[in-house]
């Protein structure tokens, strides 16, 4: 297919990705808002920031004394209105909920004749809705269930994809788009909180839990470990479960099926090379992550593997030499 | 919702309703069906139509000052209706036409015989900015210059009109198509009681025109559409109709061109295309042969196509015969081509560039409307009896300086169809552009993208200055 139209369902597939990604982790975020510590809304917050490389409009965030919590109620609510609308319509924040859903409708606008026509129509419909809200509408009533809609939405956006859209070269570049970006939010996570248990003065369980319940993870432990929420058993199973939906395996696994599935650029060596890449990655997950400690040294290759696999997909079959 | 406060006008053909106030025998169903609404439903017919709109994202974009936005068009959901018998009519006119002027193309392109024989003046083909020296000597394959042409058609008291032929690059098939499928899903059981003949077959037509166009030996020949992008204001047309007929979408920056072929950059690398309909205008589509500062054409493109390794739809150079200087010849064309009188007839037009006809309209520019001749939209012309005393004067003043830019016809009484404005309805002026197909034969579909003027009392039509668009329904007998 068009190089030009491969590059931009890629990329809607990373976008849609993102965008998944920030709502359920708002839906979470604002959710404890309702009933969880103080310690942990701000761990929260870290978290999110830390995972896409962004300081919050207002510096630093601080994070609050326990035994005063009652003086700081208001204070973190305040403050959590405006992260959430930093995250969520934020038109100079080209990771907030709106630039996603703008810059994958964009791409879809482009490219509305390599997809189905429902697709199209779906994202549409969730961008309009974006586009007529501010923090303000969503946050009197119930954020939580705000971001909770658009979760759906982007499921049902995937669903609509997954049945109605022909497995051409433009799907497996949609999906490639996607699974790298789940990667690299994954690996990237999973580092912010590694990082933020660090500077945090008690290893909490419950951070634990919530990092679970983002990845839809939780449930799965619960019925694996039937313990509490250890950090190795929880960061071996949203690494390397190949049964999990969204771990980092399963997800290299598809993306390299969906390579193989598109087969040679005009330089055969090139997309050979990335098709290498994409099963250097996988090793790196089954065989070398279950013997190894420096999990954090770990995350961190992948996530630059998987920089370099983004790279190379790009030379190989949207920008090479002609 | 009854029509008692509908306006009729004796001077002005409505095309719902005679000069006596019933309604023509082609419209009663129509015309009982909407009598027999509530306010209330018609307001959810319209918002049905609007939000079938605004979610498939139908869109066109305007240039503002500051920055580019995507724009609904207005489509009011009250379908205009033809008789069989007028179709036909204009299906054998369109069909004469589209012949005469791809004739005339080789001719003017080639051996000049039309010019020779004293029936079009040749300084004003050769003046004209849209005849493209570089393709002279050229033969279009099969002879076709010309394969998709838009026609504006207005009806008056006198019958229908052709306004202008649209050979270059015209547009609005897709709102045909969205109108069409908007206000069928609205006014489903009049749609089906109407016998409506279908527009759907468009897509394949069009497939089927540009296979017919490919290069000799090309049996499975691959399309492309050629866009100047997502900021054109057609944009969404584009992708609309390569999706239609299952072709790529390029851009200029996608197509390659070497050894005289072209090449579209894939994922599998440089693949050969056979045939583009293009939506580029001539002068952007080669920068070695029109314009070099074009960032959207592609080197070398003219040469493949002049080898006839490639197709271009339409060809370049086929402006010439939509100018409007050179459209007032068009009926004597029909009769030195083809020996037959025109079907449809064109708006009587004078030429400034003929001192009698110049001094025609200076004398009564109160009256007609004038046009300067490169331009298009609607843009650069004069509404007579519209105009001030001071535009009048500074308009006369660039006709004088400039005669031959300029041509002058009579104010047409555009006729008028019912629409619903304000919850109520009103008859607004309206024009109708139907899509005329030519690769070795003529394919027209029984539909149009029928302009309407939604400010009251305007004739401008255009979608950029305010007008909107409705179905037009062709009904099978």
């Amino acid at each position: 297919m068009l190089s030009r139209s491969a590059q931009g369902l890629y990329w809607m597939g990373r976008y849609m990705e993102r965008a998944e990604r920030l709502c359920r982790l708002l839906q979470l975020q604002t959710a404890a808002l309702v009933d969880k510590p103080v310690r942990e809304i701000d761990f929260g917050w870290v978290r999110i920031y830390a995972s896409i490389d962004r300081s919050p409009p207002f510096g630093q965030i601080q994070v609050h004394d326990e035994a005063d919590y009652t003086r700081v109620d208001d204070f973190i609510l305040a403050e959590s209105y405006t992260l959430a609308d930093d995250l969520t319509f934020e038109r100079s924040n080209p990771d907030s909920v709106w630039s996603c859903f703008a810059l994958g409708r964009e791409n879809a606008r482009q490219m509305r004749h390599c997809i189905s026509a429902e697709m199209w129509i779906r994202l549409n419909l969730a961008y309009l809705r974006v586009q007529d809200l501010s923090i303000q509408d969503i946050w009197t009533v119930s954020p939580e269930s705000f971001y909770a809609e658009m979760s759906a939405e982007m499921d049902t956006f995937s669903g609509v994809a997954a049945s109605t859209m022909y497995r051409d070269e433009g799907w497996s570049f949609m999906q490639l788009g996607r699974l790298i970006e789940r990667v690299q939010l994954s690996a990237s996570l999973l580092l912010a909180h590694l990082d933020a248990s660090k500077s945090s003065e008690e290893d909490s369980e419950a951070d634990w839990i919530s990092l679970l319940r983002v990845c839809h993870a939780l449930e799965a432990y619960n019925r694996k470990h039937s313990v509490e929420a250890r950090p190795r058993l929880a960061l071996d199973l949203l690494v390397t479960d190949p049964q999990l939906p969204a771990s980092i395996r399963r997800s290299l696994d598809m993306a390299a099926a969906e390579l193989v599935a598109i087969g040679d650029g005009p330089d055969a060596r090139s997309s050979d090379a990335a098709r290498r890449l994409a099963g250097r990655l996988g090793s790196l997950v089954r065989y070398e992550w279950p013997d190894r400690d420096d999990l954090e040294r770990l995350l961190r290759q992948i996530d630059r593997l998987c920089r370099d696999l983004h790279q190379r997909v790009s030379a190989s079959y949207f920008d090479y030499e002609v | 919702m009854d029509f008692d406060k509908y306006d009729l006008d004796s001077s002005i053909y409505d095309e719902m309703f005679l000069t006596d106030g019933a309604p023509r025998e082609h419209c009663s169903q129509l015309h009982d069906t909407l009598a027999d609404f509530s306010a209330e439903e018609l307001d959810g017919i319209q918002e049905r139509v609007n939000r079938s709109f605004s979610n498939e994202g139908i869109t066109f974009t305007v240039y503002g000052d500051e920055e580019a936005s995507e724009r609904i068009i207005p489509i009011d959901c009250i379908p205009r209706v033809m008789c069989g018998e007028d179709w036909r009519r204009l299906e054998a006119g369109l069909t004469q036409r589209i012949e005469a002027l791809n004739r005339f193309l080789e001719d003017v392109y080639g051996e000049g015989r039309i010019i020779e024989d004293g029936v079009i003046p040749e300084d004003l083909v050769l003046s004209c900015p849209q005849y493209r020296t570089q393709m002279r000597g050229f033969s279009a394959p099969h002879g076709t210059w010309v394969g998709i042409c838009g026609t504006d058609l207005v009806r008056t008291n006198d019958g229908f009109r052709v306004l202008e032929d649209n050979l270059r690059v015209p547009s609005g098939v897709s709102y045909m198509l969205a109108n069409r499928k908007a206000t069928k899903a609205s006014l489903r059981r009049l749609y089906r009681r109407s016998r409506v003949r279908e527009v759907e077959g468009y897509g394949q037509a069009l497939l089927e025109t540009l296979r017919e166009l490919a290069p000799e030996g090309r049996s499975d020949p691959s399309i492309a559409l050629l866009t100047p992008g997502v900021y054109n204001s057609a944009f969404y047309e584009h992708m609309f109709l390569a999706r239609e007929i299952g072709a790529e979408l390029v851009e200029g920056r996608d197509l390659l061109a070497r050894d005289g072929f072209v090449y579209m950059i894939t994922t599998a690398g440089p693949e050969r295309v056979d045939v583009i309909y293009r939506r580029v205008d001539d002068d952007f589509i080669d920068p070695r042969v029109f314009r070099p500062d074009s960032l959207l054409g592609v080197p070398g493109l003219i040469e493949a196509y002049k080898r006839g390794n490639v197709a271009l739809v339409n060809a370049p150079g086929t402006g010439v015969a939509d100018d409007k200087s050179v459209y007032a010849y068009v009926p004597d064309m029909i009769r030195y081509y083809l020996s037959e009188e025109a079907i449809l007839e064109n708006v009587d037009t004078r030429l400034c560039r003929r001192p009698e006809d110049l001094e025609y309209t200076l004398d009564n520019l109160r009256d007609l409307v004038v046009k300067r001749v490169g331009e298009s939209g609607g843009y650069g012309m004069l509404v007579g009896p519209h105009s001030t005393a001071k535009e009048r004067e500074e308009y006369a003043e660039q006709v004088r300086a400039n005669p031959a830019d300029f041509i002058s016809q009579p104010t047409l009484a555009l006729s008028r169809a019912p629409c619903l404005i304000e919850g109520g309805f009103e008859p607004r002026h309206v024009d109708l552009r139907p899509f005329v197909l030519h690769g070795r034969k003529t394919r027209i579909v029984p539909g149009a993208f029928c302009r309407v003027a939604l400010r009251r009392g305007s004739l401008v039509v255009n979608s950029s200055q305010g007008g909107g668009g409705k179905d037009l329904w062709v009904l099978a007998d």
